[in-house]
């Protein structure tokens, strides 16, 4: 068994990253998650919102692991818990492989705050459990796939920044087209009058 | 984003933007009164019904187990 961890600092306010935790997929930093569903979504009685998700990937496993796992099934499916508590500012992802669970298992688990310090920034924190199970170097294989998820975790850092890019690209050609159309509105209106 | 099930995908997206709008605008300002996007939910969820058996791996849809079950020390084998 393996325990992976990390902590980050987004330079962005909680309220901007957690709109983007929605809407991270589909990102070009994370091509292998190829489908994403949402299975159930509720509040809670402390109005925190629970959302299950299925996550289908490509896990992108290296050819030798695929080997010495002895399977050829390139998808796997990832179910993921998230909570949303907007008045602790607080959001909680857990999510764990159901496919190849006699083989490997990884659990993770990402919250996201506000910086203690800094309301402008936000802190992920990210932990990994990683088991292989049944089959001879699984020591070695689970710090492959530590490293492997050490690398998705930066990958998945940039893929937030190019979301919150994205959404502020969307948000300012929104009020620049609403800027024109008032314009050209306002242009013709006075033309009309004279 | 598709949907898992490749079908579903435009019910989704439909689903997913009032979702987004209703989340930003509303949910993370505090007024979580009403979900203006119920309808849209069960028409995307009624598709993912329907294909589940041929799609979706999961042979209990009601058994989501929390993860943070799984990683509670489990009691000692006697």
């Amino acid at each position: 068994m393996k325990i992976w961890s990390s902590e980050h600092v987004f330079g962005h306010p909680w309220d901007t990253v957690i709109k983007a935790a929605m809407r991270k997929y589909p990102n070009p930093m994370n091509p292998c998650v190829v489908g994403v569903d949402v299975i159930d979504r509720s509040l809670d009685n402390q109005g925190r919102l629970h959302s299950h998700r299925l996550l289908s990937t490509e896990w992108g496993l290296p050819s030798i692991v695929k080997a010495i796992l002895g399977t050829s099934r390139t998808l796997t499916y990832i179910k993921e818990h998230s909570v949303v508590d907007p008045v602790e500012k607080k959001m909680e992802l857990c999510s764990t492989n159901i496919t190849l669970t006699n083989l490997v298992s990884v659990d993770e688990r990402l919250v996201y705050t506000p910086h203690p310090e800094n309301p402008e920034k936000t802190v992920l924190t990210q932990e990994a459990i990683i088991s292989v199970k049944g089959v001879s170097l699984s020591s070695y294989l689970e710090s492959l796939m530590a490293n492997t998820i050490s690398s998705n975790a930066r990958k998945g850092r940039d893929a937030l920044e190019w979301v919150i890019g994205k959404l502020n690209t969307e948000f300012e050609e929104l009020t620049s087209s609403t800027r024109e159309s008032m314009k050209s509105g306002m242009a013709a209106a006075s033309a009309a009058e004279n | 984003m598709n949907s898992v099930g490749e079908a579903c995908t435009e019910l989704k997206r439909e689903y997913d933007q009032c979702f987004n709008r209703w989340f930003a605008e509303k949910f993370l300002k505090g007024e979580n009164a009403g979900d203006p996007c119920v309808q849209l939910f069960k028409r995307y969820q009624l598709c993912v019904q329907l294909l589940r058996r041929k799609t979706y791996p999961l042979k209990d849809w009601n058994s989501w187990v929390p993860v943070k079950e799984k990683l509670k020390t489990p009691p000692d084998l006697v």
